[in-house]
């Protein structure tokens, strides 16, 4: 008992303590409590796809060489000041910032600035096999994969500490932008060789340390991540003394969080919500038009979704109208393509997908399954931009399947537990999708449909035709727009007569944030960033309005 | 009692070690390989030899128990199949969180149920009584998810009184050292204490609260049919004939008596405390034992499976065990009924 003698010892204690007002807003705690939807799987971007991960860490704790202005629809300097791209299109040279410093924290003081090494280090980790630190934590780097990177870089000099030059083994017009995708950090390389002498080289993925406007302090799963301020960062540094992600699945408790003050910005709230949201004085909501695409992926080496003509069949089978209006609540537009409409490259498919169950009857008839069969239906478990309720879409799917005599089971896990064994092929089909991470149609279809997307476990249909691979190919090696566009139109009517996933809806992305937060933006590519997050002075009210019952 | 004491302590070991045997065989129960299963390293990983050795692996059945007792005795509890975290750090820190929220709504329970109780006995078929029945009966019926749901709503939400979410507001930087944030505040000493503490309680209300009415509701009717039982024996009759006050009746004689039958339920109670708090953990995201435990068996994570098992079977085993100690010691009487002499 003495457990409980402590306890209420410690509880006495405490009535003692607070028996005087606590002051309530401390200095040293000011800070941002952003609601996260998950736990990162790492804390190096290059590992992961995942957004959640992305949002946590790319813009938090690291910088690229370059990135992607989506106002100014150009790419723009970051730690490189200027970029240079030979005649031929095969060798791009950088200049680095020589201002820039590491992260000082208590595991790790650097006692040099960032200079060409951090640079070839970083990237030589993904592109080079032979490198000591391409195995240390074992889980490839998709992106890297899926995008052919490894296979385009032909070697990386650095000439001065200021300099870095990339000599790729073909023209590639994605290059850049995947440069200024958020996976394309620039990790330490002084951090590395000392985590590697320590014979503790995994460490660098779980005690990050890069240049961001933000370090890291600590982690702890399920409960929350805390970044503190990084003040001596190059530009000019966070608002924020510290950032903490409180790690909340549900879309639900986030928004109740978010109403009661536990949450400042929280993202993807409850699409059913959003407008009830945006009428509460409290309450602000920002939304963008993120480029990217739900899907029902079917995974194609696996019987019976091998024919073509199951997939059609399963294609005619949903109706997509019906979903949108379910699920995103009018907040997207349906998918007639992989490409999302604001793309250039978009070239859509309607009568693909359109909904006819007479004919998926037909279909399924002429395929050897008049009677149907049963398949499982993967549902993820997190919300994305893409699909706020993959859930709720996985049971109207359900029943739209039942028509046809299909029977589905619905399957969920854990996030990262769900991606590793949809990685592995175990799945039939998947309602998944995509958020682009630069603006460039290609981010559409090699890390999504390539054989190198398939070894890599980022290709949900299990998809590797060579033929449309080429296809992909080609279009990357033309810089013409017109070329390429042709390309991906030939691409496009591909997916439409295979159909490896069903396109189904474009959709909005939102976050809602406390109306005291200032600066709290999204931006239509890759992750958030919170540098410019700051507090407003106008005291702050926990209560919130009900001036009406929800539906 | 030495004779009672070691019964019931050679009761608790043999109970334990029928527990390892069942955990180990979980470990080859469970689909896939048992060394992933008992250890979380998965056959391509560099460790993987190193630990099929440690563990036995190609031994026999009884080698390979003996091994796994050895690590089960020595902290090393395997890793996390999900993200290979060490089954018994996390179940330290997860363990205190869960007493923390238990233990408080424990003795939130007993403090008002037992004064009720008595309160409704002595009443007995009064308005009084009627009363605190009524309450007490439907606080029962009343799911404490449902429960939750509505205390988020109307205290949290409408009026903004609390906070529904962990232990404290993440912006307090407490180092995790035991779990239970109480201590862990009292442990790190920051110069925000007070605000800290404050901050903390204001966390604990609902989940605590929540977690105490139903075992509270429990506890009134069990004391008040114990009482009730107890007004009636002869002794208490005899009390009154030699002219005992009725506060001196109650007091020393009734209460005492009740107390006895009361805690030999409080067993049982223990089960569903837990059973709750692992609801209530889900619901407030408090980092504990229960919201672990259930996430676990919904990813097969088999090494956490095995570990929690482990700890809130030990767990409810040595309550039930302390409880029939304390009773014995305190109530004699009961020790010769269990030795069956005269």
């Amino acid at each position: 008992m003495t457990n409980a003698a402590r306890a209420l010892l410690a509880l006495s204690t405490c009535m003692v303590m607070t028996a005087c007002q606590p002051g309530r807003d401390l200095p040293e705690l000011e800070g941002l409590l952003y609601c996260a939807e998950g736990n990162p799987e790492s804390f190096n971007p290059q590992l992961v796809t995942s957004g959640t991960t992305l949002d946590m860490t790319a813009n938090q704790l690291y910088d690229r060489l370059i990135e992607y202005d989506a106002e100014q629809q150009a790419f723009v300097p970051a730690l490189a000041t200027e970029w240079h791209i030979s005649d031929d299109g095969l060798r791009y040279s950088f200049v680095l910032r020589d201002d820039v410093s590491f992260h000082t924290t208590q595991y790790f003081q650097p006692t040099r600035k960032f200079s060409a090494k951090d640079v070839l280090f970083s990237f030589s980790r993904w592109f080079d096999d032979e490198h000591p630190y391409h195995r240390v934590s074992g889980r490839g780097y998709p992106f890297f994969t899926s995008s052919g990177l490894p296979e385009l870089i032909e070697h990386i000099s650095t000439p001065s500490e200021r300099e870095v030059v990339i000599q790729l083994a073909q023209p590639d017009s994605s290059f850049l932008a995947n440069l200024a995708s958020d996976f394309a950090i620039v990790l330490s390389e002084e951090y590395a060789a000392l985590q590697m002498e320590n014979g503790t080289p995994e460490m660098i993925d779980q005690l990050p340390i890069g240049t961001g406007p933000f370090q890291f302090a600590d982690f702890r799963k399920d409960v929350h991540v805390r970044f503190i301020r990084n003040s001596n960062y190059w530009r000019e540094p966070a608002r924020m003394e510290q950032v903490v992600f409180r790690i909340t699945p549900s879309d639900h408790k986030r928004m109740l969080m978010l109403l009661t003050g536990d949450c400042d910005i929280s993202p993807y709230p409850p699409a059913r919500d959003v407008e009830w949201l945006k009428r509460q004085p409290t309450i602000d909501v920002q939304q963008t038009t993120s480029p990217n695409t739900a899907f029902w992926a079917l995974n194609t080496t696996r019987e019976p979704f091998d024919d073509p003509n199951v997939r059609q069949a399963l294609a005619h089978a949903i109706d997509r109208d019906a979903l949108l209006r379910a699920v995103y609540f009018g907040h997207a537009v349906r998918a007639d393509s992989i490409l999302p409409e604001s793309s250039w490259a978009h070239a859509p498919q309607p009568q693909a997908f359109a909904h006819d169950p007479s004919r998926a009857r037909e279909l399924l008839r002429d395929a050897g399954y008049p009677n149907g069969f049963s398949m499982s239906l993967w549902a993820m478990p997190v919300q994305r931009a893409y699909n706020p309720n993959a859930r709720l879409m996985a049971e109207r799917i359900q029943s739209d399947l039942a028509q046809v005599g299909i029977q589905a089971t619905i399957v969920t896990y854990e996030w990262s537990t769900f991606r590793r064994r949809l990685g592995d092929g175990e799945h039939d089909s998947v309602l998944i999708g995509w958020s682009a991470d630069h603006a460039d149609p290609d981010n559409f279809f090699r890390p999504l449909l390539s054989c190198t997307a398939k070894a890599s476990g980022a290709n949900r249909a299990q998809l590797c035709d060579p033929m449309f691979d080429e296809l992909l190919n080609a279009a990357i090696r033309s810089n013409q727009p017109d070329v390429r566009g042709h390309f991906y139109a030939q691409a496009q009517e591909y997916l439409g007569a295979e159909i490896p996933l069903i396109p189904i809806a474009h959709s909005i992305r939102f976050q809602a944030s406390r109306a005291h937060i200032g600066g709290a933006t999204l931006t239509p590519f890759g992750g958030i960033s919170l540098r410019g997050v700051y507090r407003r002075d106008s005291a702050k009210t926990n209560s919130v309005v009900l001036e009406e019952s929800e539906q | 009692m030495t004779r009672y004491l070691f019964r019931q302590i050679g009761l608790l070991l043999v109970t334990l070690w029928l527990l390892t045997l069942l955990t180990y065989g979980l470990g080859h129960w469970f689909p896939g390989e048992f060394i992933t299963n008992s250890s979380g390293i998965f056959p391509d990983d560099i460790r993987y030899e190193d630990i099929v050795e440690q563990r036995a692996g190609d031994a026999g059945i009884l080698s390979q128990y003996i091994a796994y007792l050895q690590h089960l005795f020595s902290g090393q509890w395997g890793v996390s199949l999900l993200d290979g975290e060490p089954v018994f750090e996390q179940l330290q820190l997860r363990f205190g969180a869960t007493l923390e929220v238990a233990l408080l709504a424990f003795l939130l329970a007993l403090i008002p149920g037992i004064p009720l109780g008595v309160l409704a006995a002595l009443y007995f078929r009064k308005p009084v009584d009627h009363t605190i029945l009524t309450i007490s009966l439907s606080g029962y019926s009343i799911p404490v998810f449902w429960f939750a749901q509505i205390a988020i709503l109307v205290i949290a939400v409408h009026w903004g009184m609390v906070p529904i979410s962990g232990q404290i507001n993440p912006l307090y930087d407490i180092p995790p050292r035991t779990g239970s944030i109480l201590l862990d505040i009292m442990l790190a000493q920051p110069s925000y204490l007070a605000a800290a503490l404050h901050n903390a309680l204001l966390h604990m209300v609902l989940p605590v609260s929540i977690l105490a009415v139903m075992p509270m509701m429990l506890i009134i009717r069990l004391t008040r049919n114990a009482m009730l039982d107890v007004l009636q024996q002869n002794y208490i009759t005899a009390g009154y004939a030699k002219g005992l006050s009725t506060a001196r009746v109650i007091w020393s004689h009734a209460i005492p008596n009740a107390m006895q039958q009361l805690l030999r339920q409080l067993g049982a109670l223990i089960s569903l405390l837990i059973t709750n708090t692992m609801i209530v953990e889900v619901i407030f995201s408090w980092p504990g034992l229960g919201s672990w435990l259930v996430r676990s068996i919904y990813e097969r994570d088999y090494p956490v499976i095995q570990g929690g098992l482990l700890v809130i079977a030990a767990l409810i085993l040595i309550v039930s065990i302390i409880l029939n100690l304390f009773h014995a010691w305190r109530y004699p009487q009961v020790r010769k009924d269990l030795y069956g002499t005269p």
